[in-house]
C-alpha cells in the first residue's frame, strides 16, 4: 500500500515536473536557510552552557557616573580582590587580568633564548589567572593543575597552543617561554582546549602572582581609583545567597572601600554568566565577540518568517493542485478506499516531497556551511548536526506536512465521488482564491519586510564606509609595539630611517589611531580653575606629525612641536564647544590640566574626527604627546609600489625590533573590522530578501498560473466580447498589485519600527527617508510583475476559441 | 440480493426542486442480469449510483443482502459496498498514473490481501482478458476497449456479488461491445455473477434478462427477456 502510493507520488512528481521544481525548490531553499539560522541561534545560545556552575557563576562588575551619564564596566580595581576574600569569607571567587596582543617567545629547543626563537603574538586568550579561577570554572588538566598557579612567573597552557608553541602538548610542561620579552615563564600545566562557545578562551594562563611586579605594563594599577576593563573577578553563587542579597552587600563593600568622588559614584553588583555573551553595556569581551539579544532575536524571527513563507507556498501550491487530482480521488472511492486511507495517502505523498525537499535542503545547508561565517561569527569547525538542529529538523518536516498536508488531505479526501469522476471538483471548492490572496498577502508582507530591512542596512553600511571620519585612513600602515625602554630609544632613528625610505610620506609615533575602540578618559581643569571639570575628557597619544600622518584639519592654531614630553596640547572643536568656547582662536593659549598634571597651553583646536565609532558620539578630547606612552609607529605610504613599500618598511621594522613579532595592519581595514557584526547582519538581510523574494516571486507565480487556469474560459468570453489584450492583462495584473499594495501597507510599520530602533545603535546614521520605501514597493511591484507578466500576456494572448471550446 | 422501495431522489437550486428519481421499486435477485434503458437525463445513472452506494436517495428504503442501506453508518456502507460491489464506467475511469498492472492490483490493496496473493490474483486476470503483454502500458498507450477491459478487470479483481456498469460499451465501436457483451453474458451464466448494466443499446440490452425502462425518473416498463 505503500508503495503504491510513494509510487504515484513519485510519477505525479515527474508528470508535473514544473510544478514540483517549484515547490520543492521553494521549501527546500527555505528550510536551508532556516538551518543555518538555526545553527548560529543555536550556538550563540550555547555559549557557556558547558559549565556545570552555569547558572551560579557571576561577574563583578561595576555601574559609575563620571559626569557624563551612568556607563558600565566590566572592570574591577586591583586591589578589590584581596578586599573581596576578606570581606565575604565564605564566597569562592577569582580574579584575572587579560593582556590583549601579548607576545610570547619559544625558544626553539631546550629553554636557551637564542636567535631562532619563535614569537608568538596572542591576540585574545592571554591571562594573569588565579588559581581559585578553577574552584569555580571547570575544564580539563590534561597535565598539572590549578595548584601550579600558586606561584609567579608559572604558566598554564591549552593543547592547540601547547602543540603551537612546543609541537605536541605532552612536551609542553618544564620548558620556559617569555612574555612580552620581559618575563620568563615556566610551563606548568597544559588544559584541553575551551569549546568555541565560551567567552573565556583559555589560551595562556599565567599565574596572577606574577602580575604583582608587572602591574604597569598591563594597565593595571594597585590602586582603587584605577579601573582597568581586563581585570575582571568572577564568583560563585554560595548556596545560601541570593543575587540582591549579594548586590546589597556589595554596595556596602563599596561604600566601605572607595574614597573621595567615587564613594558616591560608584557601586559594584553582580552580573549572571548567562548574561555575558549578551550584554553589550559591558563593552569588549574577553573572548571574540558579544551578540546582542536582538540580533539573535532579529535572526529568528527572520528564520521564521521564511520557513513561513515556504509552507505557505506549499500549501498554496499544494491545494491548487489537488483539484487537477480530484478524479483519481473519484476512483480510489469507487475502488474501495476509505477516507482515512485517501487521507493517509495525500499525506505520504506531501510528506515524499517535503523529505526530498529536505534532502535538498541539508545538501545546500552543507554547502553554504564554509561561508556562514561572513554571516555570523562561529567557529570555523561548526557542525550542521547536532541533537538540536536534528531535533529542529524533524520539527519542521512535521510542522510543514502538517500544515500543508492535512489541509489539501482534508479537501480532497472530501470530494464526493460521483462529483469527482464528474470532474465537477473546481477551485473554489477547495478554498480558491481568497485564501490564497491572503497567504499570497502574507508572503509579500514579509518579502517587503526584508527588502526595506536590506536597503537601511545595506544604505547605512555604505554611509559609515564612506563617511568622512574627518581624518585620513587611506594607505595608512599601523604597527603596534612597546613601550619598553630599550625600544623607545630606537623610535627617532627608526623614524628618520622610515623616512629616509621611498614611498614613505610620513610617519609618527603614537598610543592610538584618531578612531579607534579604546577609550582613555581622564578628569581635566580648564583655564586655571581650581575645580576640575565635572566631566572627563578623552587623550589620544602622538607626536607632532600625528595631525600631518593622519591628516586632521586645524580649526585653529597648528600643531606641538616636537618633544618627548608634553608641552603644549591640541583639542578638538567638541572639547571647545564643552568648556564653553565658541571662537576656535580665542582659546589657543588657554591652559589645560589633565589629571594631577600640569598646566599646558591650548595650541592648535582641530576639526571634529570620529573618535571611536559611528555608534558612539564624538567625544571631547585633548592631544597630547607623551614619549614614553607611544609605542605604535603609523606609516602614511603612497599609493605608487604600495606593496613594495609595505614590504620593506616590515622588513626594516623586524629589523630594528628584532625580539617583537610584527602584527602590522592597514588602518581603513582596521575601522572597517569595527563594523563586522553590523556588516554581517547587513549581509544577512541582503541574502534573505533575496530569498524571501524568490519564494514569494514562486507563491505568486503558483497563483497566477492558477487563476489563468481557473480564469481562461472567462478570458476567452471577454475576447469574444472584445476585449483588447492589454485590458486582460489589466485584468490579472490588477489583482496582484492590489495584493502587493496591501502587503506594502502591512511592512511597512513593521519595518519602520524594526529599522528605527536599528538605526538608534549608531550616533551617525541615514535618516528613514520616504525613498527607502517607494524603493521596496517598487522593486516588489517589478519583480511581480517579471514573474508574472508572461504567464498574464499568455493568456491574454490564446486564441478564445480553444479556451472555450474545452468546456 | 437487493431491494428498492419508494426510492426518490430530488435536487434542491434554490426554491426550485427537481426531482430525478420518484418512487423507484426494484428488485434483483441473485443471478439476475438487469439492463435499464431510457433517454437521456431519465435518471439511470442516478440510480445505478444509488444501487452502487456512490450517491444516497433523499427518501425511500434500500435493502442490499438484507442490509437496510439506508440505515447503516458511513463505514458499515463503505465496508459492505467494498466487499460486494465492483463498478464499471463508460469512461473507463482508470487511473492515469498507474500502469494497467497496478490500476488492476488497486482495489486488492484496499482490500488488505497479502502481496503474494495479489501477484497471483492479478496475474489470473491478465491471462484471462488477455493482456499480459500490456500489462507495464499506461492507460493512455491503450485503446479505447483495451482501456474497458482494464476496467472490468479491475472490477472483477475482487469477485464482487454485484456488478454496475453504467453504459460500459458507450465509448467503444461495436465490435468492441460485443465482446464485452459476451464477456458479461459468460460471467452471468458461468460464475452467476449478479449484472446490472445501463445502456442506450437495444442490443446490448437484449444480453440481459431483464430489460428495465426508466422514463422522467420511474420504472416505465420491465419486461424479462
Ligand atoms: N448534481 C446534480 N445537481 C442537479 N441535477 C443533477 C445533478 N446530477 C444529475 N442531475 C440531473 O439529474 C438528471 C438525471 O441524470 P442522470 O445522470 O441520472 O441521467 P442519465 O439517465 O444517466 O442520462 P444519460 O443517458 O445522459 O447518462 C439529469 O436531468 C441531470 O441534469
Ligand atoms: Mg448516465
Amino acid at each position: 500500500m505503500l508503495k503504491n502510493y510513494f509510487k504515484i507520488a513519485w510519477r505525479n512528481i515527474k508528470r508535473h515536473k514544473a510544478y514540483s521544481a517549484i515547490n520543492v525548490a521553494g521549501l527546500a531553499i527555505g528550510v536551508a536557510a532556516c538551518l543555518l539560522i538555526f545553527v548560529v541561534v543555536q550556538f550563540e545560545l550555547s555559549y557557556e552552557k558547558f559549565q556545570p556552575n552555569y547558572k551560579n557563576i557571576y561577574r563583578i562588575v561595576l555601574q559609575q557616573d563620571l559626569g557624563d551619564g551612568i556607563s558600565y564596566s566590566e572592570g574591577t580595581p586591583y586591589p578589590i580582590t584581596a578586599a573581596l576574600r576578606a570581606d565575604f569569607p565564605q564566597v569562592k571567587l577569582a580574579a584575572l587580568n587579560t593582556a590583549y596582543n601579548s607576545q610570547f617567545t619559544v625558544p626553539a629547543n631546550a629553554n636557551n633564548f637564542g636567535a631562532d626563537n619563535k614569537k608568538f603574538v596572542e591576540e585574545i586568550g592571554v591571562m594573569f589567572m588565579q588559581p581559585q579561577f578553577f574552584d569555580i570554572f571547570k575544564y580539563k588538566w590534561l597535565s598539572g593543575d590549578a595548584s601550579v598557579l600558586n606561584a609567579p612567573n608559572m604558566v598554564v597552557v591549552d593543547r592547540s597552543t601547547a602543540k603551537k608553541y612546543f609541537g605536541d602538548w605532552q612536551s609542553a610542561t618544564g620548558r620556559v617561554i617569555k612574555m612580552d620579552n620581559q618575563i620568563n615563564l615556566k610551563v606548568a600545566g597544559v588544559i584541553e582546549d575551551v569549546p568555541g562557545n565560551s567567552d573565556l578562551p583559555l589560551k595562556v594562563l599565567v599565574s596572577y602572582a606574577t602580575l604583582k611586579t608587572h602591574l604597569h605594563e598591563y594597565n593595571a594599577d594597585d590602586s582603587w581609583n584605577t579601573v582597568s576593563s581586563n581585570h575582571q573577578v568572577f564568583m560563585l553563587l554560595p548556596a545560601n545567597a541570593t543575587v540582591s542579597n549579594l548586590n546589597a552587600q556589595l554596595k556596602v563593600f563599596t561604600k566601605k572601600h572607595y574614597g573621595g568622588n567615587d564613594n558616591d559614584h560608584k557601586v559594584h553588583f553582580l552580573q549572571a554568566l548567562s548574561d555575558l555573551h549578551y550584554n553589550t553595556r559591558f563593552g569588549n569581551s574577553l573572548g571574540d565577540h558579544i551578540t546582542n539579544k536582538a540580533t539573535i532575536r532579529t535572526l529568528s524571527l527572520i528564520a521564521v518568517l521564511i520557513i513561513l513563507m515556504a509552507s505557505i507556498n506549499f500549501i498554496n501550491l499544494s491545494t491548487a493542485q489537488s483539484v487537477g487530482r480530484s478524479k483519481e480521488v473519484g476512483i480510489r472511492k469507487v475502488l474501495g478506499s476509505s477516507r482515512a486511507q485517501l487521507i493517509k495517502q495525500s499525506l505520504g505523498e506531501t510528506t515524499l516531497i517535503v523529505l526530498f525537499a529536505l534532502l535538498i535542503a541539508i545538501a545546500i545547508a552543507k554547502l553554504a556551511l564554509p561561508f556562514l561565517k561572513n554571516i555570523a561569527s562561529v567557529p570555523d569547525d561548526i557542525s550542521l548536526f547536532s541533537i538540536g538542529s536534528l531535533l529542529f529538523l524533524l520539527t519542521t518536516t512535521l510542522v510543514i506536512v502538517l500544515i500543508s498536508g492535512i489541509y489539501p488531505a482534508l479537501v480532497v479526501s472530501g470530494f464526493r465521488p460521483v462529483l469527482a469522476l464528474k470532474n465537477k471538483i473546481t477551485a473554489a471548492s477547495v478554498g480558491g482564491v481568497p485564501l490564497r490572496r491572503v497567504l499570497v498577502v502574507a508572503q509579500f508582507s514579509i518579502s517587503q519586510l526584508l527588502i526595506i530591512g536590506t536597503i537601511v542596512a545595506v544604505r547605512q553600511m555604505n554611509y559609515i564606509n564612506s563617511a568622512d571620519l574627518g581624518f585620513n585612513k587611506e594607505a595608512i600602515l599601523v604597527i603596534p609595539g612597546s613601550t619598553d625602554s630599550v625600544s623607545l630609544q630606537k623610535s627617532a632613528p627608526f623614524k628618520a630611517q622610515l623616512l629616509q625610505t621611498p614611498g614613505v610620506k610620513n610617519v609618527t609615533f603614537t598610543a592610538d589611531q584618531p578612531s579607534s575602540q579604546n577609550n582613555w578618559t581622564t578628569n581635566f581643569y580648564f583655564d586655571h580653575n581650581t575645580t576640575d571639570k565635572n566631566y572627563q575628557t578623552s587623550l589620544k597619544f602622538g607626536d607632532a606629525d600625528y595631525f600631518k600622518t593622519f591628516g586632521l584639519r586645524f580649526k585653529a592654531g597648528h600643531a606641538y612641536t616636537q618633544s618627548d614630553t608634553t608641552n603644549g596640547v591640541v583639542i578638538n572643536e567638541t572639547f571647545a564647544q564643552k568648556v564653553g568656547v565658541h571662537d576656535y582662536n580665542s582659546i589657543i593659549g588657554k591652559s589645560v590640566k589633565l589629571g594631577n598634571g600640569q598646566w599646558r597651553p591650548i595650541v592648535g583646536v582641530v576639526e571634529d574626527f570620529k573618535t571611536n565609532t559611528m555608534r558612539d558620539a564624538v567625544r571631547p578630547i585633548v592631544l597630547v604627546q607623551n614619549k614614553k606612552q607611544q609605542g605604535i609607529v603609523a606609516v602614511k605610504l603612497s599609493t605608487s609600489n604600495f606593496a613594495g613599500t609595505v614590504a620593506s618598511v616590515q622588513k626594516q621594522w623586524e629589523h630594528t625590533y628584532s625580539d617583537y613579532a610584527y602584527s602590522g595592519y592597514f588602518l581603513d581595514q582596521n575601522i572597517a573590522e569595527f563594523y563586522k557584526q553590523e556588516n554581517q547582519l547587513a549581509l544577512v538581510y541582503k541574502i534573505f530578501a533575496m530569498i524571501a523574494v524568490f519564494i514569494s516571486c514562486l507563491g505568486l507565480y503558483g497563483l497566477v498560473s492558477f487563476m489563468v487556469v481557473q480564469r481562461t474560459k472567462e478570458v476567452g468570453v471577454r475576447k469574444v466580447l472584445g476585449a483588447s489584450v492589454s485590458s486582460i492583462v489589466y485584468l490579472f495584473s490588477k489583482e496582484f498589485m492590489l495584493l502587493i499594495t496591501i502587503s506594502f501597507i502591512i511592512a511597512t510599520p513593521i519595518a519602520y519600527y524594526m529599522m528605527n530602533s536599528w538605526l538608534q545603535n549608531f550616533v551617525f546614521r541615514i535618516p528613514l527617508s520616504v525613498g527607502v520605501f517607494v524603493l521596496a514597493i517598487v522593486s516588489s511591484m517589478l519583480v511581480a510583475w517579471l514573474t508574472v507578466g508572461y504567464k498574464a500576456v499568455k493568456a491574454a494572448l490564446a486564441t478564445p476559441v480553444k479556451s472555450l471550446r474545452s468546456e | 440480493m437487493l431491494s428498492l422501495k419508494n426510492i426518490s431522489k430530488y435536487y434542491k437550486a434554490g426554491n426550485l426542486k427537481t426531482s430525478i428519481l420518484n418512487n423507484i421499486n426494484l428488485d434483483v435477485d441473485a443471478g439476475e442480469f438487469v439492463s435499464i434503458m431510457g433517454p437521456s437525463g431519465s435518471g439511470k445513472s442516478t440510480l445505478l449510483n444509488i444501487i452502487g452506494m456512490l450517491d444516497e436517495p433523499t427518501d425511500g428504503y434500500h435493502y442490499f443482502l438484507n442490509q437496510p442501506i439506508h440505515q447503516l453508518k458511513e463505514k458499515q456502507r463503505q465496508a459492505l459496498y467494498k466487499e460486494n460491489i465492483g463498478f464499471v464506467f463508460q469512461a473507463y475511469h482508470l487511473i492515469d498514473e498507474l500502469t494497467v498492472y497496478e490500476n488492476i492490483e488497486t482495489p486488492l490493496l484496499y482490500h488488505n490481501i497479502k502481496s503474494d496473493e495479489r501477484k497471483a490474483l492479478v496475474a489470473d486476470m491478465l491471462d484471462r482478458f488477455q493482456i499480459v503483454g500490456k500489462k507495464d502500458l499506461f492507460p493512455s498507450q491503450l485503446s479505447g476497449g483495451q482501456q474497458q477491459l482494464v476496467g472490468i478487470a479491475r472490477a472483477l479483481i475482487v469477485s464482487p456479488k454485484l456488478l454496475l456498469a453504467d453504459e460500459p460499451t458507450g465509448n467503444l465501436n461495436s465490435k468492441q461491445g460485443d465482446e464485452i457483451m459476451e464477456l458479461f453474458k459468460k460471467l452471468n451464466k458461468e460464475e452467476g455473477m449478479t449484472i446490472i448494466q445501463v445502456t442506450h443499446s437495444e442490443k446490448n440490452a437484449e444480453y440481459g434478462s431483464r430489460i428495465i425502462n426508466l422514463l422522467d425518473g420511474t420504472v416505465e416498463s420491465s419486461k424479462n427477456v
